[in-house]
Protein backbone atom coordinates (compact mmCIF):
# COMPACT_ATOMS: atom_id res chain seq x y z
CA UNK A 1 0.00 0.00 0.00
CA UNK A 2 2.81 2.38 0.88
CA UNK A 3 5.75 1.79 -1.43
CA UNK A 4 9.12 3.59 -1.25
CA UNK A 5 8.61 4.47 -4.93
CA UNK A 6 5.33 6.34 -4.30
CA UNK A 7 5.35 10.08 -5.00
CA UNK A 8 3.34 10.73 -1.84
CA UNK A 9 2.15 8.91 1.26
CA UNK A 10 -0.83 9.93 3.30
CA UNK A 11 0.12 12.56 5.88
CA UNK A 12 -1.12 10.16 8.54
CA UNK A 13 1.24 7.32 7.55
CA UNK A 14 4.20 9.71 7.40
CA UNK A 15 3.19 11.33 10.70
CA UNK A 16 3.11 7.95 12.45
CA UNK A 17 6.62 7.14 11.18
CA UNK A 18 7.89 10.50 12.49
CA UNK A 19 6.14 10.05 15.85
CA UNK A 20 7.69 6.58 16.27
CA UNK A 21 11.14 8.19 16.08
CA UNK A 22 10.55 9.28 19.69
CA UNK A 23 11.23 5.64 20.68
CA UNK A 24 14.94 5.57 19.74
CA UNK A 25 15.31 9.24 20.78
CA UNK A 26 14.11 8.60 24.35
CA UNK A 27 15.43 5.04 24.74
CA UNK A 28 18.88 5.33 23.17
CA UNK A 29 19.79 9.03 23.28
CA UNK A 30 17.67 9.94 26.33
CA UNK A 31 16.40 13.07 24.65
CA UNK A 32 13.36 14.21 22.68
CA UNK A 33 13.31 14.72 18.93
CA UNK A 34 14.56 18.20 17.98
CA UNK A 35 16.53 19.89 15.21
CA UNK A 36 17.28 23.55 15.94
CA UNK A 37 20.09 23.06 18.52
CA UNK A 38 22.19 21.56 15.72
CA UNK A 39 22.37 25.03 14.13
CA UNK A 40 24.08 26.31 17.29
CA UNK A 41 26.46 23.34 17.25
CA UNK A 42 27.50 23.84 13.61
CA UNK A 43 27.24 27.64 13.56
CA UNK A 44 29.03 27.90 16.90
CA UNK A 45 31.79 25.48 15.87
CA UNK A 46 32.46 27.43 12.64
CA UNK A 47 32.20 30.92 14.18
CA UNK A 48 34.45 29.94 17.12
CA UNK A 49 37.27 29.39 14.64
CA UNK A 50 36.94 32.98 13.49
CA UNK A 51 36.30 34.40 16.95
CA UNK A 52 37.68 32.17 19.73
CA UNK A 53 35.94 34.40 22.32
CA UNK A 54 32.60 32.97 21.19
CA UNK A 55 33.48 29.53 22.53
CA UNK A 56 33.92 31.10 26.01
CA UNK A 57 30.19 31.79 26.13
CA UNK A 58 28.76 28.97 28.24
CA UNK A 59 25.77 28.48 25.90
CA UNK A 60 28.08 27.94 22.92
CA UNK A 61 30.54 25.79 24.88
CA UNK A 62 27.64 23.53 25.89
CA UNK A 63 26.47 23.13 22.31
CA UNK A 64 29.84 22.54 20.66
CA UNK A 65 31.22 20.14 23.30
CA UNK A 66 31.62 16.50 22.31
CA UNK A 67 28.51 15.50 24.29
CA UNK A 68 26.82 12.69 22.28
CA UNK A 69 23.49 14.59 22.20
CA UNK A 70 25.00 17.53 20.28
CA UNK A 71 26.42 15.43 17.49
CA UNK A 72 23.47 13.04 17.47
CA UNK A 73 21.32 16.02 16.45
CA UNK A 74 23.80 17.18 13.81
CA UNK A 75 23.79 13.63 12.39
CA UNK A 76 19.99 13.67 12.52
CA UNK A 77 19.66 16.76 10.32
CA UNK A 78 22.31 15.45 7.89
CA UNK A 79 20.27 12.23 7.78
CA UNK A 80 17.13 14.24 6.97
CA UNK A 81 18.80 15.55 3.80
CA UNK A 82 19.94 12.03 2.84
CA UNK A 83 16.53 10.48 3.56
CA UNK A 84 14.69 13.13 1.56
CA UNK A 85 17.15 12.69 -1.32
CA UNK A 86 16.63 8.89 -1.32
CA UNK A 87 12.85 9.24 -1.22
CA UNK A 88 12.90 11.69 -4.12
CA UNK A 89 15.19 9.46 -6.16
CA UNK A 90 13.01 6.40 -5.56
CA UNK A 91 9.85 8.25 -6.61
CA UNK A 92 11.66 9.75 -9.64
CA UNK A 93 10.24 13.17 -8.76
CA UNK A 94 11.61 16.06 -10.79
CA UNK A 95 12.00 19.36 -8.96
CA UNK A 96 12.77 22.82 -10.21
CA UNK A 97 15.65 24.58 -8.42
CA UNK A 98 13.12 26.91 -6.75
CA UNK A 99 9.52 25.95 -6.03
CA UNK A 100 7.11 27.54 -8.56
CA UNK A 101 5.02 28.97 -5.71
CA UNK A 102 7.67 31.60 -4.95
CA UNK A 103 7.11 33.51 -8.17
CA UNK A 104 3.53 34.13 -7.05
CA UNK A 105 4.21 34.47 -3.30
CA UNK A 106 6.98 37.05 -3.81
CA UNK A 107 5.45 38.67 -6.90
CA UNK A 108 8.68 38.15 -8.85
CA UNK A 109 10.46 35.31 -10.66
CA UNK A 110 13.86 36.66 -9.54
CA UNK A 111 16.05 33.95 -8.01
CA UNK A 112 18.24 36.47 -6.20
CA UNK A 113 15.20 38.00 -4.51
CA UNK A 114 14.14 34.52 -3.38
CA UNK A 115 17.64 33.78 -2.07
CA UNK A 116 17.68 37.04 -0.09
CA UNK A 117 14.27 36.31 1.43
CA UNK A 118 15.33 32.73 2.24
CA UNK A 119 18.47 33.95 4.01
CA UNK A 120 16.56 36.52 6.07
CA UNK A 121 13.86 33.95 6.84
CA UNK A 122 16.44 31.40 7.97
CA UNK A 123 17.96 34.01 10.26
CA UNK A 124 14.59 34.85 11.85
CA UNK A 125 13.69 31.18 12.12
CA UNK A 126 16.77 30.18 14.10
CA UNK A 127 16.98 33.37 16.15
CA UNK A 128 13.34 32.86 17.17
CA UNK A 129 13.82 29.14 17.75
CA UNK A 130 16.75 29.79 20.08
CA UNK A 131 14.87 32.50 22.01
CA UNK A 132 11.98 30.04 22.46
CA UNK A 133 14.46 27.18 23.09
CA UNK A 134 12.94 24.95 20.43
CA UNK A 135 11.38 24.71 16.99
CA UNK A 136 8.61 22.81 15.22
CA UNK A 137 10.34 19.58 16.28
CA UNK A 138 11.51 20.28 19.83
CA UNK A 139 8.54 22.34 21.01
CA UNK A 140 6.09 21.08 18.42
CA UNK A 141 6.45 17.32 17.98
CA UNK A 142 8.15 16.61 21.30
CA UNK A 143 6.74 19.33 23.55
CA UNK A 144 3.11 18.72 22.59
CA UNK A 145 3.56 14.93 22.90
CA UNK A 146 4.80 15.51 26.47
CA UNK A 147 1.96 17.94 27.30
CA UNK A 148 4.51 20.63 28.10
CA UNK A 149 2.87 23.94 29.06
CA UNK A 150 5.61 26.21 27.68
CA UNK A 151 5.74 24.28 24.38
CA UNK A 152 2.00 24.78 23.93
CA UNK A 153 2.51 28.55 24.19
CA UNK A 154 5.46 28.36 21.77
CA UNK A 155 3.54 26.32 19.17
CA UNK A 156 0.52 28.64 19.33
CA UNK A 157 2.86 31.62 18.85
CA UNK A 158 4.63 29.85 15.95
CA UNK A 159 1.40 29.35 14.03
CA UNK A 160 0.20 32.88 14.91
CA UNK A 161 3.48 34.42 13.69
CA UNK A 162 3.46 32.22 10.59
CA UNK A 163 -0.13 33.05 9.66
CA UNK A 164 0.35 36.80 10.14
CA UNK A 165 3.59 36.81 8.09
CA UNK A 166 2.18 34.62 5.31
CA UNK A 167 -0.99 36.71 5.04
CA UNK A 168 0.65 40.14 5.24
CA UNK A 169 4.11 39.73 3.66
CA UNK A 170 3.44 37.09 0.98
CA UNK A 171 0.91 37.13 -1.84
CA UNK A 172 -1.68 34.38 -1.95
CA UNK A 173 -0.23 31.28 -3.60
CA UNK B 1 27.05 6.26 25.30
CA UNK B 2 29.82 6.73 22.79
CA UNK B 3 29.91 9.55 20.29
CA UNK B 4 30.14 7.10 17.38
CA UNK B 5 26.99 5.30 18.46
CA UNK B 6 25.13 8.60 18.91
CA UNK B 7 26.13 9.75 15.43
CA UNK B 8 25.20 6.42 13.84
CA UNK B 9 21.80 6.40 15.55
CA UNK B 10 21.29 10.05 14.56
CA UNK B 11 22.08 9.38 10.91
CA UNK B 12 19.74 6.38 10.73
CA UNK B 13 16.93 8.25 12.49
CA UNK B 14 17.49 11.25 10.24
CA UNK B 15 17.25 9.13 7.11
CA UNK B 16 13.88 7.77 8.28
CA UNK B 17 12.78 11.30 9.27
CA UNK B 18 13.80 12.79 5.91
CA UNK B 19 12.21 9.93 4.00
CA UNK B 20 8.89 10.47 5.81
CA UNK B 21 9.07 14.26 5.36
CA UNK B 22 9.60 13.82 1.62
CA UNK B 23 6.86 11.20 1.22
CA UNK B 24 4.36 13.33 3.16
CA UNK B 25 5.27 16.31 0.93
CA UNK B 26 5.20 18.52 4.04
CA UNK B 27 8.69 19.87 3.30
CA UNK B 28 7.41 21.57 0.11
CA UNK B 29 7.28 25.39 0.34
CA UNK B 30 3.83 25.11 -1.27
CA UNK B 31 2.61 23.04 1.67
CA UNK B 32 4.09 25.25 4.39
CA UNK B 33 3.12 28.61 2.88
CA UNK B 34 -0.27 27.06 2.01
CA UNK B 35 -0.72 26.03 5.64
CA UNK B 36 0.14 29.49 6.92
CA UNK B 37 -2.30 31.02 4.42
CA UNK B 38 -4.89 28.52 5.68
CA UNK B 39 -5.55 26.99 2.29
CA UNK B 40 -3.75 23.66 2.74
CA UNK B 41 -3.68 21.52 5.87
CA UNK B 42 -1.08 18.84 5.05
CA UNK B 43 1.39 20.36 7.52
CA UNK B 44 -1.13 20.28 10.37
CA UNK B 45 -2.11 16.69 9.48
CA UNK B 46 1.48 15.38 9.51
CA UNK B 47 2.33 17.42 12.59
CA UNK B 48 -0.68 16.39 14.69
CA UNK B 49 -0.37 12.73 13.66
CA UNK B 50 3.26 12.74 14.81
CA UNK B 51 2.25 14.48 18.07
CA UNK B 52 -0.49 11.89 18.77
CA UNK B 53 1.87 9.00 17.92
CA UNK B 54 4.55 10.48 20.15
CA UNK B 55 2.06 10.93 23.00
CA UNK B 56 1.02 7.24 22.81
CA UNK B 57 4.67 6.13 22.60
CA UNK B 58 5.58 8.21 25.65
CA UNK B 59 2.46 7.14 27.58
CA UNK B 60 3.73 3.55 27.23
CA UNK B 61 7.47 4.17 27.71
CA UNK B 62 7.00 6.55 30.63
CA UNK B 63 3.98 4.73 32.08
CA UNK B 64 6.00 1.50 32.42
CA UNK B 65 8.97 3.43 33.74
CA UNK B 66 11.36 2.86 30.82
CA UNK B 67 12.08 6.54 30.21
CA UNK B 68 12.01 9.91 31.93
CA UNK B 69 10.16 12.78 30.26
CA UNK B 70 12.30 15.60 28.86
CA UNK B 71 9.99 18.63 28.70
CA UNK B 72 11.45 22.08 28.14
CA UNK B 73 11.07 24.71 30.86
CA UNK B 74 8.03 26.95 30.54
CA UNK B 75 9.29 30.51 29.97
CA UNK B 76 6.17 32.20 28.68
CA UNK B 77 7.59 35.50 27.40
CA UNK B 78 10.47 33.75 25.61
CA UNK B 79 8.16 31.02 24.26
CA UNK B 80 5.74 33.65 22.98
CA UNK B 81 8.22 36.10 21.44
CA UNK B 82 10.57 33.41 20.14
CA UNK B 83 7.62 31.48 18.74
CA UNK B 84 6.28 34.55 16.88
CA UNK B 85 9.69 35.29 15.29
CA UNK B 86 10.21 31.61 14.45
CA UNK B 87 6.74 31.42 12.88
CA UNK B 88 7.37 34.47 10.69
CA UNK B 89 10.65 32.87 9.59
CA UNK B 90 8.92 29.58 8.77
CA UNK B 91 6.35 31.34 6.57
CA UNK B 92 8.98 33.32 4.64
CA UNK B 93 11.37 30.36 4.37
CA UNK B 94 8.59 27.96 3.42
CA UNK B 95 10.42 25.59 5.74
CA UNK B 96 11.19 24.83 9.36
CA UNK B 97 14.68 24.20 10.75
CA UNK B 98 14.34 20.45 10.07
CA UNK B 99 12.59 20.57 6.67
CA UNK B 100 15.21 23.03 5.40
CA UNK B 101 17.55 20.04 5.21
CA UNK B 102 14.91 18.01 3.35
CA UNK B 103 14.67 20.86 0.81
CA UNK B 104 18.43 20.76 0.35
CA UNK B 105 18.34 16.98 -0.07
CA UNK B 106 15.73 17.24 -2.80
CA UNK B 107 17.65 19.91 -4.67
CA UNK B 108 15.93 23.17 -3.77
CA UNK B 109 18.69 25.77 -4.11
CA UNK B 110 17.07 28.37 -1.89
CA UNK B 111 17.29 25.81 0.94
CA UNK B 112 21.03 26.51 1.12
CA UNK B 113 20.31 30.19 1.73
CA UNK B 114 17.78 29.31 4.44
CA UNK B 115 20.45 27.10 6.04
CA UNK B 116 23.07 29.87 5.83
CA UNK B 117 20.67 32.41 7.33
CA UNK B 118 19.78 29.89 10.03
CA UNK B 119 23.41 29.32 11.01
CA UNK B 120 23.94 33.11 11.19
CA UNK B 121 20.76 33.49 13.26
CA UNK B 122 21.95 30.81 15.68
CA UNK B 123 25.36 32.50 16.02
CA UNK B 124 23.76 35.95 16.45
CA UNK B 125 21.59 34.53 19.22
CA UNK B 126 24.65 32.93 20.83
CA UNK B 127 26.35 36.34 21.07
CA UNK B 128 23.19 37.86 22.56
CA UNK B 129 22.42 34.94 24.89
CA UNK B 130 24.42 36.08 27.96
CA UNK B 131 22.65 39.47 28.02
CA UNK B 132 19.25 37.84 27.40
CA UNK B 133 19.72 35.38 30.27
CA UNK B 134 17.45 37.11 32.84
CA UNK B 135 14.66 37.08 30.23
CA UNK B 136 15.34 33.49 29.12
CA UNK B 137 15.54 32.08 32.65
CA UNK B 138 12.37 33.61 34.12
CA UNK B 139 9.87 30.80 34.14
CA UNK B 140 7.89 28.06 35.77
CA UNK B 141 10.40 25.27 35.19
CA UNK B 142 9.52 22.01 33.47
CA UNK B 143 5.77 22.23 33.75
CA UNK B 144 3.43 19.67 32.14
CA UNK B 145 -0.37 19.78 32.02
CA UNK B 146 -0.90 16.42 33.75
CA UNK B 147 1.00 17.68 36.80
CA UNK B 148 -1.25 20.74 36.91
CA UNK B 149 -4.29 18.45 36.75
CA UNK B 150 -2.84 16.00 39.25
CA UNK B 151 -3.29 12.95 36.99
CA UNK B 152 -0.68 10.42 35.77
CA UNK B 153 1.13 11.40 32.57
CA UNK B 154 0.14 8.22 30.73
CA UNK B 155 -3.57 8.88 31.29
CA UNK B 156 -3.33 12.49 30.15
CA UNK B 157 -1.18 11.59 27.15
CA UNK B 158 -3.63 8.90 25.97
CA UNK B 159 -6.57 11.29 26.39
CA UNK B 160 -4.68 14.01 24.48
CA UNK B 161 -3.84 11.54 21.68
CA UNK B 162 -7.52 10.58 21.45
CA UNK B 163 -8.57 14.25 21.16
CA UNK B 164 -5.95 14.87 18.45
CA UNK B 165 -7.06 11.79 16.47
CA UNK B 166 -10.68 12.95 16.68
CA UNK B 167 -9.68 16.40 15.40
CA UNK B 168 -7.77 14.75 12.52
CA UNK B 169 -10.80 12.62 11.57
CA UNK B 170 -12.92 15.78 11.36
CA UNK B 171 -10.21 17.63 9.42
CA UNK B 172 -9.89 14.77 6.92
CA UNK B 173 -13.68 14.77 6.42
CA UNK B 174 -13.57 18.49 5.64
CA UNK B 175 -10.34 18.47 3.62
CA UNK B 176 -9.36 15.05 2.18
CA UNK B 177 -5.57 14.94 1.88
CA UNK B 178 -5.53 13.78 -1.73
CA UNK B 179 -7.14 16.99 -2.98
CA UNK B 180 -4.52 19.06 -1.14
CA UNK B 181 -1.54 17.61 -3.00
CA UNK B 182 -1.57 19.82 -6.10
CA UNK B 183 -0.64 19.02 -9.68
CA UNK B 184 2.95 18.06 -8.99
CA UNK B 185 2.33 16.81 -5.39
CA UNK B 186 4.01 20.00 -4.13
CA UNK B 187 1.02 21.98 -2.91
CA UNK B 188 1.17 24.15 -6.04
CA UNK B 189 -2.22 24.72 -7.63
CA UNK B 190 -1.02 27.24 -10.20
CA UNK B 191 -2.37 30.71 -10.86
CA UNK B 192 -6.05 31.46 -10.13
CA UNK B 193 -6.77 31.06 -13.86
CA UNK B 194 -5.08 27.66 -14.01
CA UNK B 195 -6.91 26.67 -10.85
CA UNK B 196 -10.27 27.62 -12.36
CA UNK B 197 -9.45 25.75 -15.58
CA UNK B 198 -8.52 22.65 -13.61
CA UNK B 199 -11.66 22.82 -11.52
CA UNK B 200 -13.89 23.09 -14.58
CA UNK B 201 -12.10 20.23 -16.35
CA UNK B 202 -12.67 17.98 -13.32
CA UNK B 203 -16.44 18.56 -13.38
CA UNK B 204 -17.87 15.49 -15.12
CA UNK B 205 -19.81 16.10 -18.31
CA UNK B 206 -23.56 15.63 -17.91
Amino acid sequence: MYAPTDKAWSPYAAGIVIGLLQIPAFLIIETALGTSSSYVTIGGAIASRLDPALSKIDYVARHISDAPKNWWQVALVVGIAIGAFLSMRLSKAVREPISPIWTRALGSPSASRRYAVAFAAGFLMLFGARVADGCTSGHGLSGLAQLAVGSTVAVAAMFAGGIVAAMSLLRRI
Amino acid sequence: MSLILAITVGLLMGIVFGFALEKSRVFEPGMIVGQMQLRNFIMLKVFLTAVATGAVVLAVLNGFGFVKLQPKAAVYAADLIGGLILGAGIALAGACPGTTLAQIGTGYRDGWFTLGGGLCGAVAFSYAQPSLLPFLNAGDGKLIFTDLLGIPFWAGALAWAAIVVLALVVLERLRPWRVEMGRNVDGDFGTPEQKAARASSIVPAE
